[in-house]
């Protein structure tokens, strides 16, 4: 590649290329506002502090499950799994939660522990078979749903503890459990992606896996830990699912990857891998929220909520694939 | 009882949609073979991840092992297309007896020609297909949706407004039960339809469409019809939480345990029974009648019942 | 205006937000003549030939393309035109036969429904590829030719497209010698049926082997014409780079030391056999031979990008076992690959993150990267290199070549290694990096590394290594000393 531009510049200037990414970045935050502005006056039952933490909350189940996927779309792979990962996880969960059974703990690990397996088991699949991870998550997605209806024997499971109930149900100062839940696993993400080395190396391999590799990085270790995470927040996902419906569903998340993929492509998350932000990913995720919370307030059928979404999708990716093209 | 799953993957599966998986489940204890050859039971149910559905195959099965009959019991995951080739698997099979639960009015509808081309009996229970089948038992869903709505207006006063939540649109269960609620709104002018919208019947998506509405329309909303428990059971999470549930009537059909429970404690106002039990049991029952040349009825309509606080002891197990 | 000219290029302007890439560029270029388009990275040479063939649209300045003028406008009304482009990636479509591949686009289409004549095509494909006399059949599929024989298809879909101008970017990058003469011979035929050759290339003795002209770019601008007889290496370069360059290789002042890696009996079934070698340290120790002679091969199996059969690697010493790249840098081994683009660097990354990304622990507190002390030592590397980039955070995508395999460098010296293997240092790099890279190496080796140096350019396994092995066939032939070496030593070896 050529770079007649670059090197002669004045080095604080920030170069053409840059810009142009620049603004695709912002080119997502800027349509959100706007949503929310048009919205706003659309509708002013839109910009009420109640309305906004019901969307914050509807929004948090989906955001950690998008959190996970981005650290897997980030290496360059796909998880698929991760709707009947909450399905596993929420009706394991509340096995362990029925009042006067176990301590609110036993639940919370074993939903986890739960998650973090079918993570693993992902992980473990992909890096050993190296069959494609869309196929292995595709498996273990179809796995998942019928460990869950086992689990289950097809049925919900409710009467669950008021302590596990508060999870996703409980408010601290004012605030919704899950919106608290979603700002700390935000902050934890961030940080592993941007300040960790785990997280360098999770852009290192999805932006070239040859030249990771030849780097020293231990792809297979990467790849582990990454399905893994996704499977953990799937896990966390599930329980405060389950815990805001107080049951636990077998047939819970049936649909919710696409959801989670979608908030992370919309959030600028590159569908190759090497290119993302866990910043992105969260207005992704805001973004569908609210154009689906906006619609319901106007009265507008599903129908047209889903073709706005897939309008939605489409054009972010889009956008995506020109600032690739310009660079 | 014990049940054997045989769970595959079909051999291509880049495609979800051709993502086969069949549970297919028999009866394990093999009781009295009571002389003579063994009947053969083919049942496709709808979903097995319908806990109202999975009643009534337990009923069935439960029967079947009085009536020792053997069942091949195979679930269609919602898919109408997988539906007819389980039904063409039994044709092939030679059963004596087809027992389909429909998955959908229209696209099932072949199953059942196809199985009296074959000169194999079909009986469709719970839901109908086009095609008429040998025998039918189900309940009458408009019938459902009516007796909810009119509860609500019988509460209210016959004045007030209503939302109401649908099941996956287009299904048969969801446009009958819209129907029978239309009817009763037609009743009651004073009774106004303030939104409606889906919750493709399932708990969280009712919970977070009752959350925007009560953004939407707070206090205005004086009932909710919901139609089915799940989404009845999310709406009463959602009213709970912002504290109107004292002041807002929420109704559902299908009386699942949970619901049960919820009309117990008074959350949930009432639900509708359908008697999964009965519906199960009939089948069966009219399966055997037909493979013996016994005489039969040609439709069984197991009626909806009301259930409130006042007749719950005789649901609740 | 000169009919002998079949495209007149003046007054060529294009500007990049503001930054003139191309400034006033003009060119002639007369029929069936190999027009050597000289300058160094940076120069404006791909902005030129984009516009030529309608990538990109000029600012300012004209085209006479056969006496009409050329408003560009895009890449197929330009083929339709007669101007064609052999690219240095090899644009191919791998699961198609070669017909397919050199009528893609245009397959003559016959019978009802507009179904393509395969059989058509082969005998046009098969007619094409006669005349040129290489000996490809049309049926078999892209994926499974050598490189120069794909270059081949291209230049056949070029001819298929009746071209008068050919520009051949880099065209003999990937090519063994036996294939670069081939492919002289081809451009010597086309020269005499009047084609036109634009012919861009690093390599200076194929520019003075095969070009009647050439011109050179300099920072956008154009600086001058003149036949290749009347110009010397010397001469030229000076042109390219605007100021004199004494010698190509400088002076190294290293001493060898003791013994870093030793080689014993290393082979990998198909690829090379017995190969026993010594590195010491503060030398350079040169690998030469053709194109898949196994050098590659070595370095990779060496540095645990491939396993080995059988055979002892011992680093100081002591024995190592290597299975991947983590181990070998871990032991204090270091690759710079040939294949910059695929093993080197992660395009989309920043300078500062891939310069840190093999010493990343080293950085870090736990498992939290300590942001400070990467940034400083990030900006110590690129001040020490000399790496021209528009700051840190650039992204390495945005570099030029000489500077990407800077950053290369950077990352693999970071994980301070005793030893380094640069593999085709300068392959694709301009002579003003080149001679830094140059001078880099040495510095390497006076600072007690030892470096081994796979490179197929003869000039430069001379100048800069101390001893040299040469590979054939997998096989190793000879281990000279500078003293002993020669261009014709080594082709004596290398053909062995």
């Amino acid at each position: 590649m050529e770079n007649h531009l670059k090197t002669d510049r004045n080095p604080t200037e920030k170069p053409y290329k840059t810009r142009i990414k620049g603004m695709g970045r912002y080119g997502i935050f800027i349509a959100f506002i706007l949503v929310c502005v048009v919205l706003s006056v659309v509708t002013p039952k839109f910009l009420t502090v109640s309305n906004l933490l019901i969307v914050v909350t509807q929004v948090s189940i989906n955001a950690l499950l998008a959190f996970g996927v981005t650290f897997v779309i980030l290496t360059g792979g796909i998880d698929l799994s991760i709707g009947s990962t909450v399905a596993v996880t929420s009706v394991v969960a509340a096995m362990f939660a029925h009042p006067d059974s176990y301590p609110v703990i036993v639940p919370i690990l074993t939903g986890l522990a739960a998650g973090l397996l079918l993570g693993a088991f992902n992980g473990l699949v992909i890096t050993k078979s190296k069959v494609p991870p869309f196929i292995v998550t595709l498996g273990t997605m179809t796995i998942g749903r019928g460990l869950a209806l086992i689990l289950s024997k097809g049925r919900p499971i409710s009467n669950l503890s008021d302590s596990f109930n508060f999870i996703g149900g409980g408010q601290l100062a004012g605030i919704p459990t899950p919106i608290i839940i979603l700002i700390v696993f935000f902050i934890i993400c961030s940080v592993v992606l941007k300040k960790t080395v785990l997280g360098r190396y999770m852009y290192a391999v999805g932006g070239n896996e040859p030249a990771a590799k030849a780097s020293g990085i231990q792809l297979n270790k990467v790849k582990m830990v990454v399905y893994t995470l996704c499977g953990g927040l799937a896990a966390l996902a599930g329980i405060l699912l389950t815990s805001r419906i107080t049951t636990g569903q077998p047939n819970a998340g049936v649909g919710f990857e696409l959801d989670a993929i979608a908030a992370a492509i919309i959030g600028g998350t590159s569908t190759t891998g090497g290119t993302g932000t866990m910043t992105g990913t969260l207005i992704g995720a805001l973004l569908i929220g609210v154009i689906s919370n906006g619609l319901d307030l106007m009265n507008v059928t599903s129908y047209y909520q889903q073709v706005v979404m897939g309008i939605i999708i489409i054009g972010a990716v889009v956008l995506d694939s020109l600032n690739q093209n310009k660079s | 009882m014990k049940r054997i799953y045989f769970s595959y993957f079909s051999a291509i599966f880049f495609l979800s949609l051709f993502v086969s998986g069949c549970n297919q489940s028999t009866s394990s204890e093999k009781s009295g073979e009571s002389g003579g050859k063994k009947l053969t039971v083919g049942v496709t149910m709808l979903s097995m991840q319908n806990e109202f559905i999975v009643n009534v195959s337990d009923e069935i099965e439960k029967k079947a092992n009085e009536l020792g009959v053997e069942l091949i019991t195979v679930d269609a995951e919602r898919s109408a297309l997988k539906q007819i080739e389980q039904v063409e698997s039994f044709i092939a099979q030679k059963v004596d007896v087809i027992i389909m639960n429909p998955c959908e009015v229209e696209a099932s509808s072949p199953a059942v020609t196809k199985a009296l081309a074959a000169k194999i009996p079909i009986v469709n229970v719970n839901s109908e297909t086009t095609a008429k089948p040998t025998a039918f038992i189900g309940s009458d869903d408009v019938e459902s949706g009516r007796i909810a709505m009119k509860f609500i207006a019988e509460k209210l006063g016959g004045k007030g407004n209503v939302v109401m939540m649908h099941g996956y649109m287009g299904q048969a269960a969801q446009i009958k039960r819209e129907q029978g609620a239309r009817e009763v709104l037609k009743q009651y002018p004073n009774l106004k339809l303030l939104a409606h919208q889906t919750g493709e019947w399932d708990r969280a998506k009712g919970m977070a469409l009752m959350e925007n509405w009560i953004q939407s329309y707070g206090a205005d909303i004086n009932a909710v019809f919901a139609q089915n428990d799940e989404m009845g059971m999310g709406a009463v999470k959602a009213l709970t939480d912002a504290g109107l549930k004292s002041k807002v009537i929420v109704v559902s059909i299908d009386a699942i345990p949970d619901a049960l429970q919820a009309v117990q404690k008074g959350t949930l106002d009432a639900t509708v029974f359908q008697n999964a039990e009965q519906q199960g049991a009939k089948s069966i029952e009219t399966a055997v009648k037909i493979a013996k040349g016994e005489a039969f009825d040609k439709e069984t309509l197991i009626p909806f019942q009301l259930v409130t606080k006042d007749n719950l002891a005789k649901f609740m197990k | 205006m000169n009919p002998d000219y079949i495209l007149t290029v003046h007054g060529l302007t294009k500007s990049f937000s503001g930054v003139k890439a191309l400034d006033q560029v003009r060119l002639n270029l007369r029929k069936g003549e190999v027009h050597a388009l000289m300058g160094e990275n940076g120069a404006g040479k791909s902005t030129f030939m984009k516009i030529l063939i309608g990538l990109h649209s000029p600012d300012a300045g004209e085209i006479f393309f056969e006496g009409s003028e050329l408003k560009a406008s895009h890449v197929s009304e330009m083929l339709k035109k007669g101007i064609s482009m052999i690219h240095q990636e090899i644009l191919i479509v791998p699961e198609l036969t070669v017909a397919q591949n050199i009528f893609l686009g245009r397959e003559t289409q016959g019978g009802l429904f507009g179904w393509i004549d395969e059989k058509k095509l082969n005998q046009q494909a098969a007619v094409l590829l006669e005349q040129m006399g290489v000996n490809i059949s049309p049926t078999a599929k892209m994926k499974y030719l050598s490189v120069a024989e794909m270059q081949m298809v291209e230049i056949a879909k070029a001819l298929s497209n009746d071209a008068r101008v050919i520009i051949m970017d880099e065209p003999t990058s990937a090519l063994s010698d036996k294939e670069v003469a081939t492919l002289f011979s081809i451009i010597r035929d086309l020269k005499k049926k009047g084609v036109a050759i634009i012919y861009i290339s690093h390599k200076m003795d194929e520019i003075f082997e095969i070009s009647d002209t050439i011109t050179v770019l300099r920072d956008g601008k154009y600086i001058d014409t003149r036949p290749a007889a009347d110009l010397t290496i010397n001469t030229l370069i000076q042109l390219m780079v605007g100021r004199e360059i004494d010698s190509l290789f400088p002076d190294s002042t290293s001493h060898k030391g003791a013994e870093v890696l030793s080689v014993k009996n290393l082979s990998r079934a198909g690829k090379f056999s017995g190969i026993n070698f010594e590195v010491y340290a503060g030398e350079v120790l040169g690998i030469a031979g053709l194109m898949g002679a196994g050098r590659t091969e070595i370095a990779r199996a060496i540095f645990g990008l491939d396993a080995v059969d059988s055979g002892e690697i011992y680093l100081k010493g002591k024995q190592l076992i290597i299975k991947t790249p983590q181990d070998a840098i871990r032991q204090g081994i270091g690759y710079v690959s040939e294949d910059r683009k695929g093993l080197g660097f992660i395009p989309g990354m920043s300078v500062k993150h891939n310069i840190t990304l093999s010493s990343l622990p080293n950085h870090a507190r736990g498992l939290f990267i300590q942001d400070k002390s990467e940034a400083a030592t990030a900006a110590k590397m690129i001040a020490d290199l000399r790496i021209k980039t528009a700051g840190a955070d650039q992204k390495v995508m945005f570099l030029s070549g000489g500077n990407q395999q800077k950053v290369v460098i950077g990352k693999v010296l970071l994980a301070s290694p005793d030893l380094v293997i640069l593999d085709e240092p300068t392959r694709g790099i301009d002579i003003g990096a080149k001679f830094e890279i140059y001078k880099l190496i040495n510095r390497l080796v006076s600072d007690g590394i030892a470096v081994i140096m796979i490179s197929s350019e003869l000039p430069e396994i001379l100048g800069m290594s101390d001893r040299i092995l040469v590979l054939s066939q997998g096989k190793q032939t000879a281990l000279l000393t500078r003293a002993e070496a020669t261009q014709e030593t080594i082709m004596r070896y290398a053909v062995h």
